[in-house]
């Protein structure tokens, strides 16, 4: 059911939209890394 | 207050309100009073959405969840970026290409209409549950202040909001959300810094962080997996993501955030910013809270932060409490000296706790934040915290407001009730169905009054519906051959299992989410074969 369209504007920000997500989702990852460490090293 | 708080507090809202009014002066057509002509840029869209999200509730509720059972509330945010990539390739892209009102109406192109009409029932109910509740958090403000009765000032607070919702259609909703926004962020960085400011001298931001930590207030990630724990990262990303995946994508109170757009592109940078600025906005009000949780270590804190709660308690057991808080604040000053370990703070904390919930100080999470501010900040800051949190009410109630009455005109008025009339007759009815829904919310806000932590509360009830609503929107981008009574009647297995889950079993209610639209997807795949689609 989803089309892509061929005439689709791209990012401002990235080359294309999926390397935009794929952005996103590493930040994620990194944020989560951080926020662990920042537990483990409070919570004793 | 004091006369700067007030001043503070009046201008910040004279001119929000002023603001939006101004920047939405032209509302001709339904195109432009329900959707903005389609002209807004991502960034107003971007803290638009935030803002919807962030109620008064956030700054309330969410801080009192840290000072009472530590950051790991953070976890429930791990899927919103997620389900904000999922939609800018989905949702987003086909709501713009239909070009629709609502994002049910894109249900009767794809199903049929009376799985459109189904599907806005469970919107209208689900939403119009939680209006009241929305606009209940800032009478707990007025309450705590002054002591005025909570049906004053939430007939006060929806009578302004009602007013510019009504007068400014969708383009006063987002401008008011551009501004109220830039308020909250103000107000954070003011509350965070405040309540790291008031820690005493030889404490210290490090200090801090050892005692919340010891204290097990700075948790914010869990590894340990349990169905039954609301709060860790396993639920939080996938339970977390199937909940924001329903509430961005398919509640028309967010949905038309993101409708009024100029292009997909537009919608989409507005989504992918809420990714970025979400989880760690929700962490700095998890740590505002851990850090009033240290304040109140060494400053003791109310025997319950709920003023009627706290004058019933007795003297004999306010002399108990006295000596377990210089208790804690010893085994605190110890743990900074090096000669008290993590555990002993922890176990005078938790005879503490114990303490306040056996005498009947419970449900006070929500008065925390409120009594740390008013009571301890200094003239102008109070005011300027009460903006953000006016602000953050507003800002929520006039979103649920304004998409309540769209689908009520759109999904229901026009297409079942009176198809075919002018432009001018649907757009004085958007008007009389949102001051008919602001009724509505002034009217049921008192229901908030029952509930603990209002932050759960919200989340749980939406979790009661979202399952069923995302389960079939998935049917309908994913399941070609589903038809329109398969997924009617999936959308109703999907609520019935729902509602099996949370009473019979003791799942967290993050997980209703994905057992709804597991049920809707399966039940509508599988009733494809039975209801063949009409070639």
């Amino acid at each position: 059911m989803i089309q892509r369209d061929p005439a689709e504007e791209p990012p401002p920000l990235a080359a294309s939209w999926g390397r935009l997500y794929s952005a996103v989702a590493c930040y994620l990852a990194a944020l989560i890394a951080l926020f662990w460490l920042f537990t483990r090293t409070y919570s004793r | 207050m004091r006369p700067l708080d007030w001043w503070v507090l009046g201008a910040s809202l004279v001119f929000i309100v002023a603001y939006g009014l101004w920047k939405s002066r032209r509302n001709a057509t339904v195109n432009e009073y329900l959707l903005a002509g389609k002209t807004m840029p991502w960034y107003a869209m971007a803290l638009s959405i935030m803002a919807t999200q962030a109620s008064a509730i956030t700054f309330i509720s969410t801080t009192g969840q840290a000072y009472i059972d530590g950051m790991r509330f953070v976890q429930f945010y791990f899927g919103l970026p997620l389900a904000m990539i999922l939609l800018c390739v989905t949702a987003v892209p086909i709501f713009h290409r239909a070009n629709v009102y609502t994002a049910y109406e894109y249900l009767e192109t794809r199903f049929d209409a009376k799985t459109r009409l189904l599907v806005s029932i469970v919107f209208l109910i689900s939403r119009g549950l939680a209006v009241g509740v929305a606009l209940y958090a800032p009478a707990i403000v007025l309450t705590v202040i002054f002591g005025w009765p909570d049906s004053w000032t939430t007939a006060l607070m929806g009578t302004l909001v009602v007013a510019y919702t009504t007068l400014g259609g969708v383009k006063a909703v987002t401008w008011t959300d551009f501004q109220q926004m830039l308020i909250m962020f103000v107000g954070l960085f003011v509350a965070l810094g405040m309540a790291i400011a008031k820690l005493p001298d030889d404490v210290g931001l490090g200090g801090a962080l050892s005692i919340a930590g010891a204290a097990g207030r700075l948790n914010a990630v869990v590894t340990r997996f349990d169905w039954n724990d609301q709060y860790n990262i396993w639920n939080g990303l996938f339970g977390g993501m199937f909940l924001m995946l329903a509430y961005f994508g398919t509640d028309q109170s967010q949905v038309q955030r993101y409708l009024t757009g100029k292009s997909v592109a537009q919608s989409r940078l507005s989504l992918l910013f809420n990714a970025v600025a979400k989880v760690p906005m929700q962490f700095f009000i998890l740590l505002i809270g851990a850090m009033v949780f240290v304040f109140y270590t060494f400053e003791r804190p109310p025997v319950s932060f709920n003023p009627s709660q706290e004058a019933k308690i007795s003297a004999a057991a306010v002399e108990e409490y006295d000596r377990l808080f210089r208790e804690r604040r010893e085994a605190a000053r110890g743990l900074l000296a090096g000669a008290v370990p993590p555990e002993g703070l922890r176990e005078a904390n938790r005879r503490l706790e114990t303490f306040r919930r056996d005498a009947g100080a419970a449900n006070d999470a929500n008065y925390v934040f409120l009594t740390f501010v008013t009571q301890q900040l200094p003239a102008g800051a109070v005011g300027l915290i009460m903006a953000a949190i006016f602000a953050a009410a507003m800002s929520t109630i006039s979103a649920e407001i304004n998409s309540l009455a769209t689908v009520s005109v759109v999904d229901v008025y026009r297409r079942f009730v009176k198809p075919g009339a002018t432009d001018r007759h649907y757009l004085n009815a958007s008007r009389a169905a949102t001051v008919f829904w602001g009724l509505y919310a002034i009217a049921t806000a008192g229901f908030g009054r029952n509930l603990d932590s209002l932050i759960v509360a919200v989340n749980k009830l939406g979790s009661y519906f979202y399952g069923g609503l995302l389960g079939v929107f998935i049917l309908a981008f994913y399941f070609p051959r589903t038809g329109g009574t398969a997924a009617f009647l999936a959308v109703l297995a999907g609520e019935a299992a729902i509602f099996a889950a949370a009473w019979f079993t003791g799942v967290s209610f993050l997980w209703y989410n994905v057992i709804g639209a597991v049920v809707v997807v399966v039940t509508g795949a599988a009733l494809a074969r039975l209801f063949e689609k009409p070639a």
